[in-house]
């Protein structure tokens, strides 16, 4: 049994402007000390993906309206918030993009990391501290008892960040979700700082979920990675897989779109052209159809579920043999993929239906 | 509705760039780039005083925020400046379109210094001097249309009558790639990418000769980013802007740039071109920035060592003494912590033709394993520090994979410096 099973999740908020359809029924699954990507743009459903297995979610407009997320055994959607609270920080600790606004910033670090172990474990005041010493050391910060008395705007960014990496693992979680963590920081520093989050979590056995729009960072720190676009899984694959043969055009948009080091000096980007979908509508076909390339023109109508690229080929959910399931109705072939547009002869995307917006018409017709 | 001609995706704009280069924009053989110079910053500093008490105000301290800077661009290039946040990369910029006012130091635009400039010859000098800003959100005036934002730097400098400056609006919006129409909607329906188009737009309103674009990509979505950058390409193919291109992240900036400096707290620490900074970077700083920058494929991830760097960058107000990357540099470490590192502030020195930089010891730089492994050459097994890449091979890092390292490469005695 894996530990972390999410199925079917459907996150919806309910605002002034209409409802905004954030997740669309996700599901994934997540072996004990696995290491996994979420990745997609703003507004793809991440984050929310996250908020929602954490049941953290903004109340009263953020509801989980359908699915089940069952971690090691037990469904996380029917707990009590008194059972659910228990869990956090012990089985499952979160470290979020901005750690200024995840500290309390009137408290010492000492306060909150006493307080963290102290809340979850039956030890003394003086075993805590303790520990909390450790744990700084553990993640690099000098001096730590004289660190420990020290208030949050005392620490630079990427320090900040050690200390919540230290909180997160205070209590030895089985699962460590990082939102974002370095995206704050300097690439300098986020170096030190993915340096740190790999190893840790390796040494520690726990089981990683790392949420980010960058590319660069998942490539070296996770196994597999879930593509999400839309509130939807389009691609999930090993990491290797995934980068060796992207499969979804969404995805060989975001890779083609960054710029490569390996890539010559008059090499022009390819970028994803339109923007993301307006979440307010639910979505009718494919929510990629209006920037994709290679669209078909099913996609206009019909939504296509995540399905093997191989096909027929047998299902595994986890680990490093996972299944490479795209979500598309025609997906690029290995030639397409490298190119980063279609290269069939007299291809052409199909044009929108009568009353859908169709991004790449908008944009190449110009002034004429 | 017409399709666009031909399977098209990267092409931008489509039909409303012809005259864009087509296809490949290459910046080192672009037309007109000419070598002459368009502007000439030297010795540039720009100081915030630091004061305390509220009713006596007294100065206690500067913080140098650009500390010396010295740097030339060629008419028609595009120059990259990039650093880690604190560096000092954006006061640059803002001095130079004369936000701030320089505390010293001499910026010539086009053969006039431009630093003291007052009334209407600073305001005459901005015409050709425009600036793109970050955020997209925040640029743009919420109660003003496109069309009035565009119209703008027009009106303040009183040119066109308002039917003259009509026809402008509706001339550069598709030059962005914006339908014409779009000039009577405000900023709140475009998405950020739409809305940095008409931040460019602006920016091209007076028809300038230097654009000093600050971080114009960081605050957009992945997808988006490439539209602007290529926007920006071919806008200069087409107009022969020159720009200064001012951003954090490495791998756009080599992108984009003919010529990359390299900024560390208020000092230029490198300027090579993009390819010699790329492939044979000669101070230990942009070594280090070099290998920081995650690389979009696992296999070479999986092998590749960082060098991480020790700490944080020390505060612009009280900078380290003599070389001011000292406490940090893992080279400083390796050649057993000379003492001209603190004691002796190194120059910018050209080590190879267009190629400057200001490190006491940037001989021991080219040639090292550090330096070959974030450049992607190959490196001998045995050279390898211990606790590195356990494949037992090669190493390879992307790059220009050409050259071998010489023989005779000196092996790292100890693990990766600055590992913890």
């Amino acid at each position: 049994m894996s530990l972390l099973d999410v199925r079917d999740l459907i996150v919806r908020f309910r605002t002034a402007d209409g409802t905004i359809h954030a997740v669309n029924g996700v599901s994934f699954e997540l072996e004990a000390g696995e290491t996994l990507g979420l990745v997609g743009e703003s507004g793809c459903g991440k984050s929310v993906t996250n908020l929602a297995l954490m049941r953290l979610l903004p109340k009263p407009a953020g509801r989980i309206e359908g699915g089940q997320v069952i971690f090691d055994g037990l469904d996380l959607l029917t707990l009590s918030e008194a059972e659910m609270r228990d869990l956090r920080g012990k089985e499952i600790a979160m470290i979020f993009q901005d750690p200024m606004t995840s500290l309390n910033p009137v408290l010492t670090i000492e306060e909150q990391l006493v307080e963290t172990i102290r809340a979850h474990r039956r030890v003394s005041k003086a075993d805590a501290r303790r520990r909390a010493i450790a744990l700084l050391e553990m993640v690099g910060i000098p001096t730590p008892e004289i660190r420990l008395r020290s208030f949050p705007h005392q620490f630079s960014g990427g320090m900040r960040q050690r200390v919540m990496i230290a909180m997160a693992l205070a209590l030895e979680p089985k699962l460590l979700v990082a939102d974002e963590p370095t995206t704050a920081l300097d690439v300098t520093i986020q170096a030190q700082v993915l340096d740190l989050l790999g190893r840790l979590t390796t040494e520690g056995g726990t089981a990683l979920i790392l949420i980010t729009h960058d590319l660069g960072v998942v490539a070296g720190m996770t196994q597999r990675i879930n593509v999400m676009y839309a509130g939807y899984i389009v691609e999930t694959a090993p990491t290797p897989e995934l980068f060796g043969h992207p499969s979804h055009p969404y995805t060989v948009g975001l890779l083609h779109s960054i710029p490569k080091v390996t890539q010559r000096d008059d090499e022009e980007l390819i970028p994803i052209e339109g923007r993301p979908p307006d979440m307010r509508q639910a979505p009718v076909g494919c929510p990629f159809a209006s920037r994709c390339t290679w669209r078909l023109e099913v996609c206009w109508t019909d939504n296509p579920s995540l399905r093997p690229v191989q096909a027929g080929a047998r299902l595994v959910t986890t680990g490093p043999e996972a299944t490479h399931q795209i979500a598309c109705h025609n997906p690029p072939t290995a030639e397409e993929a490298t190119a980063g547009r279609p290269v069939r002869p007299g291809f052409r995307p199909a044009p929108a239906p009568a009353g859908r917006m169709d991004e790449l018409v908008l944009l190449a017709e110009g002034p004429a | 509705m017409t399709m666009a001609p031909a399977p098209a995706p990267g092409d931008e704009g489509g039909a409303s760039m012809p005259a864009a280069t087509p296809g490949a924009v290459s910046p080192a053989s672009r037309a007109g780039v000419d070598g002459r110079p368009l502007l000439r910053v030297e010795g540039l500093k720009v100081h915030f005083p630091i004061k305390e008490g509220i009713i006596l105000e007294r100065h206690i301290g500067d913080v140098r925020a650009v500390d010396g800077v010295t740097f030339e661009l060629r008419k028609g290039e595009t120059f990259g400046l990039v650093g880690e946040s604190g560096c000092g990369k954006s006061t640059t910029g803002r001095a130079i379109v004369r936000i701030y006012r320089p505390t010293a130091g001499r910026i010539d635009f086009d053969g006039v210094d431009i630093a003291s400039l007052e009334g209407a010859a600073l305001r005459q000098m901005r015409r050709r001097v425009q600036m793109i800003f970050q955020d997209p959100y925040a640029s743009l005036d919420p109660r003003m249309t496109a069309g009035s934002i565009i119209a703008e730097p027009l009106e303040i400098h009183g040119i066109g009558t308002r039917r003259e400056r009509q026809d402008r609006i509706r001339e550069l919006l598709p030059l962005v790639g914006l339908d014409a129409a779009y000039g009577v909607r405000y900023p709140h329906e475009f998405s950020g990418g739409q809305r940095q188009r008409i931040g460019v737009a602006r920016a091209l309103a007076l028809d300038p000769d230097l654009i000093v674009a600050d971080e114009p990509i960081s605050a957009l979505d992945v997808s988006i980013q490439a539209q602007i950058l290529n926007l920006l390409q071919r806008l200069q193919g087409r107009l022969g802007l020159t720009y200064l291109f001012i951003a954090h992240d490495l791998a756009v900036v080599r992108h984009i740039s003919d010529r990359i400096a390299v900024m560390y707290l208020g000092q230029i620490v490198e300027v090579a071109s993009s390819r010699d900074l790329n492939t044979r970077p000669l101070h230990p700083y942009s070594v280090a920035l070099l290998s920081a920058v995650p690389i979009p494929d696992p296999a070479v991830e999986m092998r590749r060592q960082r060098i991480i760097l020790r700490g944080d960058v020390p505060s612009p107000a009280a900078p380290p003494s003599g070389c001011r990357f000292h406490t940090r540099c893992w080279l400083r470490e390796r050649l057993g912590n000379p003492e001209r590192c603190s004691a002796e502030e190194p120059v910018l020195r050209e080590l190879e033709s267009g190629h400057a930089v200001a490190c006491h010891f940037a001989e021991d730089v080219a040639g090292s394993v550090e330096q070959a492994l974030v450049t992607g050459r190959r490196v001998p097994p045995t050279a390898i520090p211990a606790g590195g890449d356990a494949t037992g091979g090669e190493v390879f890092v992307p790059g220009d994979a050409t050259s071998e390292v010489p023989p005779g490469t000196p092996v790292l005695p100890e693990a990766a410096p600055g590992a913890e």
